[in-house]
């Protein structure tokens, strides 16, 4: 069943190859014009060796034949021409001619027997056959009777040959060969372009078909050739194989590599979607988050309008509040320091040597609150002015600041060194205010110094502007440094040195509102200096 | 002189008391009269409410005007008198323990003529009255009534 199937599938596929050899440019066409085209020049080429050969051969023959003319006819003819017996002559020659290829035999008589008449047959010329004037070949032989011992030259035979027969025979010979070898060679093409189309271009033609029907989406299963069975089935092992079984096994390779490698796309593709999705959810994600966020940001700036609303009122409320302790805290103090007065102007008498220093003693009290809250109030007041920026000259604040503090205290010795053009942008007043603290604070702590200098300058350290007010007065233990910006702090006793303990927690609050900062560096009795920087824009 | 009137705008008793105390110290001679709260204190000024009728004499020379006081503060009873016509032009110094800048500005905005901060020892403020009423009641040519 399967044979007959093979068969008819061979019918079919030669049938269509055929067509396809004559009809168009196949391999199998190209082959056979290829074969056709040597086999012919090879043909053509022995069959001129051979025609060469023949021709040698034949005209070898003839020559072979001339020489035994020569030996076996040559005899006889002496005797005929000795008795000068033409008829007989005129046989024997005929006899030469009826040999293949001979083609005129002429006997040329030149001497006689001396039975014979002399000159009787001098100068006779028999001839046979057709003589031309060029023959093909020609041969004259001298025609010898021996006389006595004597040898006598009677006459001279000439036998022209003709090759009219070889060319015949070759010409015939050339038309047998060309027409067997055409018939040889074309019957092996047909047999070659058959087992080429059987063993070869069907192939071909299944792997084209294979390969144009070739789905990387389906994969079918490995290309397979219909060959086998005859070439494997006869060993129990596998033929070697044959370089079809290469191309397939080629193909089958390059076919799992393509099926491989699509996969491997195709799960990259997945792979790549999978990624798209996560980021398009990603994204979503983000959306989510920033419409949250903005949502949040929403919240926030109410909360933040809310909180900057209620710090807004805690500010008034601040302002309140300071206002009332500037006026209702100190009013009740004037009450009692207006009375105590009163009492030590008009009861004197009454009450006392102790009793005026108590009243005295209560004056103070009165005196020291007032500088407080005095103090509490600058402070808080400069948490809560509001700052005009521009460029103020330091180094002039501070000679101003200076030459007050001398008018104050005459009598001090002061060496003070000031660098000049100490130029920034600050707030006029707010600015003041820390350096007259800085300043009288130095002044301050410079009086039990023997020769106290106070200077005031600036540094440029990293690019920024450094201020700096040093003396050399009272100092203090760094240990307590900390502390120091804090009101109400302070370091030394009221009887060393008076003061609020505000002084300083003012002036880091300036420096802080603009956008700066203060530090100390000093040593127990060695001086003081107070460093500062601004916010530079 | 003795006849012009000084008006005391104070409601705390102790401080009036201490103001009448340094006014005393001074000797200053005038009449005082003092108004415990901004309506009594217009009222006086413009001769209505429980000053109906007060007579065109004891219309002050000067007035010593607290800030934080009842009903009508400081400030307030001193637009309102720099807006009338017949008080326009009366002298005014605010005596306050308060040095709050905006009282200071808003009194000069208002036509104050002087702002004093009460200081808190009383030898002080007995200085700063003498030096007022000699001032504003001697040295300072007023406006024509």
């Amino acid at each position: 069943m399967r044979i007959i199937n093979a068969a008819a599938f061979l019918r079919a596929k030669i049938g269509y190859s055929l067509k396809r050899a004559f009809l168009g440019e196949s391999v199998g066409l190209r082959l056979i014009k290829f074969i056709i085209l040597f086999s012919s020049v090879v043909t053509l080429f022995f069959t001129s060796l051979q025609l060469y050969w023949d021709y040698r051969r034949d005209v070898s023959l003839i020559e072979k034949r001339m020489a035994e003319i020569e030996q076996s006819y040559l005899g006889s003819l002496a005797g005929s021409l000795w008795q000068m017996d033409l008829p007989q002559v005129r046989l024997q020659i005929e006899g030469i001619l009826r040999l293949p290829d001979i083609q005129s035999v002429e006997v040329a008589v030149l001497d006689v027997g001396p039975a014979v008449e002399k000159h009787s047959g001098k100068n006779d010329v028999v001839t046979v056959g057709v003589s031309v004037s060029s023959p093909d070949i020609m041969k004259k032989y001298p025609i010898i009777y021996n006389f006595h011992g004597k040898d006598k030259v009677l006459g001279v035979v000439a036998i022209q040959a003709s090759f009219d027969a070889i060319y015949q025979r070759l010409q015939d010979k050339v038309l047998e060969i060309l027409i067997t070898q055409g018939m040889k060679t074309f019957i092996v093409s047909l047999f070659t372009l058959f087992i080429f189309s059987v063993l070869v271009t069907r192939h071909l033609r299944t792997i084209a078909e294979f390969a144009n029907q070739f789905n990387l989406e389906q994969p079918s299963p490995p290309l397979r050739l219909a060959r086998a069975s005859i070439k494997r089935g006869r060993s129990g092992q596998a033929a070697p194989r044959d370089e079809l079984d290469q191309v397939v096994s080629a193909f089958n390779n390059l076919c799992g590599g393509l099926e491989q490698t699509y996969n491997q796309l195709r799960s990259v593709n997945a792979e790549l979607k999978a990624d798209n999705e996560a980021r398009r959810r990603a994204e979503e994600e983000i959306k989510r988050l920033n419409i949250e966020l903005s949502g949040m940001n929403s919240q926030l700036e109410v909360q933040v309008r809310r909180r900057t609303h209620a710090l807004e009122v805690s500010n008034r409320e601040l302002n309140a509040f300071s206002y009332s302790v500037s006026h209702d805290l100190r009013a009740p103090l004037r009450r009692i320091d207006g009375f105590g007065q009163i009492l030590l102007e008009d009861c004197a008498h009454l009450l006392g040597v102790d009793g005026q220093r108590y009243v005295e003693r209560i004056r103070n009290g009165v005196r020291e609150m007032n500088e407080m809250v005095d103090s509490f109030l600058k402070l808080s007041r400069c948490a809560s002015i509001e700052l005009v920026i521009e460029s103020h000259n330091l180094s002039d604040m501070a000679s101003d600041i200076f030459s007050r503090l001398r008018e104050k205290d005459p009598d001090r010795q002061v060496q003070i060194t000031i660098q000049p053009d100490l130029v920034a942008l600050v707030d006029r007043r707010m600015m003041r205010s820390a350096l007259e603290n800085l300043l009288e604070n130095a002044w301050k702590y410079t009086r039990h110094t023997l020769s106290p200098v106070i200077s005031i300058g600036s540094c440029v350290k990293e690019g920024k502007t450094i201020y700096y007010v040093r003396d050399n007065g009272a100092g203090f233990d760094m240990a307590y440094a900390e502390r120091l910006f804090s009101p109400f702090y302070r370091l030394h006793s009221a009887e060393e040195f008076e003061g609020s303990g505000i002084g300083l927690a003012t002036v880091q609050r300036i420096i802080v509102r603009h956008g700066g900062a203060i530090w100390v560096d000093a040593s127990m009795n060695n001086g003081a200096t107070f460093f500062f920087t601004l916010q530079q824009n | 002189m003795s006849n012009s009137t000084i008006l005391l705008v104070e409601d705390n008793r102790d401080d009036i008391e201490l103001a009448m105390y340094a006014l005393r110290k001074n000797k200053i001679p005038n009449d005082i009269v003092v108004a415990r709260d901004g309506v009594e204190a217009l009222d006086f000024l413009f001769a209505t409410g429980v000053h109906e009728g007060r007579s065109e004499e004891r219309k002050p020379a000067l007035i010593l005007l607290d800030l934080n006081i009842p009903r009508l503060n400081g400030l307030e009873v001193l637009r309102r008198m720099r807006d009338a016509p017949e008080t326009r032009r009366i002298p005014v110094v605010i005596l306050t323990t308060s040095d709050d800048e905006n009282d200071i500005i808003k009194g000069y905005d208002f036509g104050v003529n002087s702002y004093i901060r009460k200081p808190v020892e009383l030898s002080e403020f007995t200085k700063i009255i003498n030096q007022l009423g000699l001032y504003w009641l001697v040295l300072n040519q007023s406006s024509p009534r």
